[in-house]
C-alpha cells in the first residue's frame, strides 16, 4: 500500500449531548410555581421599590436586598422585538413570528416572550399584550405555562413610559 | 432579610448538538484508509516529519503535504488524562477510561485517542496497540479505532 483510498470520507457526524441537572432556588422555584398557578411573580427592591421579574434576591442597580415577592399583572407593553424568519430546530411555530421584550406593567424590567395572534409586521415597539395561559391543568411550572402574549387593542403605551425599562 | 423559602425544584435536561463536520480531502482520505484499510495513514510534512492524523500542509514554512506515509498499529503514550467519573453519552465509554496522545511507530507527532481498559495501568512510556472495529461496523471515523490496548 502506497496510499489511502482515493475516494475521501466527506463527513463525519459529531453529536453532542450535555446532561444537565438544574435545581432552583428558592426565588425562582417560586417564580416557577407561581406560573403554574397563573401568577407572574416578581421581587421588590427594599431600597427603591423597583420591582424584577422573574424575582431576584438582590437590586443589581442598589445592591439592597429584595424582601418580598409581588404578584405582577399579566399584560405589559412590547419593548423591543425580533421578527424570526428562520425556523430553528425544537421550535415548531409558524414563520415569522415574533420574539419580543415585554415590559409588565408594574415591573422595572422586560421579560422576554413570544408574540402571535397579529402579523409580524404589526408589531412595534409601545404595543399593548396580554398573556395567553394554558389551562391550568396543563401548567407544569415553566415559561411555556405562558403560550404567548397577544395584542390587547389598547393605545400604545408613550415612549417614556418603556424606554428605560427595554 | 426576610424569610423567603420554597421547597427546591429540580429539572434533568439535556442539550443536544447533531454536528455533521466536513472532513476535506486531507483527513477524508485519512479516515478512508481507517475505514476501507483498517490501517493508519500519515503523511509527510515539510519541517515536521511524519504527521499524523495528516495535515495537508507544513505549520512552518506552509508548502502542501508530501507523501502519504503508512505508520503502525503500534506506538508509544506521550500523555494520559484519566476520566475517573465518565458522563453518560458525553463521554465515549460509560466505566472510567483514559485519554491518551500515542505517538505511533513510524509516526512524528502523536494521535489523540482513548485506552478503555486497564486505564488505571497506563502510563507515559506504556507501549499500546490500535484494536480497529471489524470491517463492516466502520463508518470513517477515528472511532473505527475502538480503543488501544496496552501491549503485553
Amino acid at each position: 500500500m502506497t496510499e489511502p483510498p482515493k475516494e475521501p470520507v466527506k463527513y463525519v457526524d459529531a453529536n453532542v449531548y450535555l446532561p444537565y441537572h438544574y435545581v432552583a432556588g428558592d426565588f425562582r422555584a417560586i417564580y416557577l410555581n407561581g406560573l403554574r398557578e397563573g401568577k407572574i411573580l416578581g421581587s421588590k427592591d427594599s431600597k427603591t421599590g423597583k420591582i424584577f421579574v422573574p424575582p431576584i434576591l438582590n437590586s443589581p442597580e442598589s445592591f439592597a436586598p429584595c424582601e418580598e415577592i409581588v404578584q405582577l399583572d399579566d399584560r405589559g407593553t412590547v419593548t423591543t422585538f425580533c421578527v424570526v424568519n428562520i425556523p430553528v430546530i425544537g421550535r415548531d411555530l409558524e414563520i415569522p413570528y415574533v420574539a419580543a421584550s415585554v415590559a409588565l406593567d408594574g415591573a422595572a424590567i422586560s421579560i422576554f416572550a413570544l408574540i402571535q395572534k397579529c402579523k409580524a409586521d404589526e408589531v412595534r415597539m409601545g404595543m399593548r399584550v396580554e398573556a395567553v395561559w394554558k389551562p391550568a391543568a396543563e401548567r407544569t411550572g415553566d415559561h411555556t405555562d405562558i403560550q404567548y402574549f397577544r395584542p390587547t387593542g389598547e393605545p400604545d403605551a408613550p415612549r417614556e413610559s418603556y424606554i428605560n425599562r427595554l | 432579610m426576610a424569610d423567603i423559602r420554597a421547597d427546591p425544584l429540580e429539572l434533568r435536561t439535556a442539550m443536544e448538538f447533531p454536528y455533521k463536520h466536513s472532513t476535506g480531502q486531507t483527513i477524508g482520505r485519512f479516515l478512508a484508509g481507517l475505514k476501507e484499510q483498517g490501517r493508519i495513514w500519515g503523511q509527510r510534512i515539510a519541517g515536521q516529519g511524519v504527521v499524523v492524523p495528516p495535515l495537508g500542509y507544513s505549520e512552518t514554512d506552509s508548502s502542501e503535504g508530501g507523501d502519504w506515509v503508512l505508520v503502525e498499529n503500534t506506538g508509544t503514550v506521550t500523555a494520559v488524562a484519566k476520566v475517573h467519573q465518565p458522563i453518560e453519552r458525553l463521554h465515549p465509554e460509560a466505566k472510567p477510561f483514559a485519554f491518551v496522545l500515542v505517538k505511533l511507530d513510524g509516526a512524528d507527532t502523536a494521535l489523540a485517542h482513548l485506552v478503555r481498559d486497564d486505564a488505571d495501568k497506563v502510563t507515559v512510556g506504556s507501549r499500546v496497540t490500535a484494536e480497529f472495529l471489524p470491517e463492516g461496523e466502520r463508518t470513517g471515523s477515528l472511532r473505527d479505532i475502538a480503543t488501544f490496548r496496552l501491549a503485553d
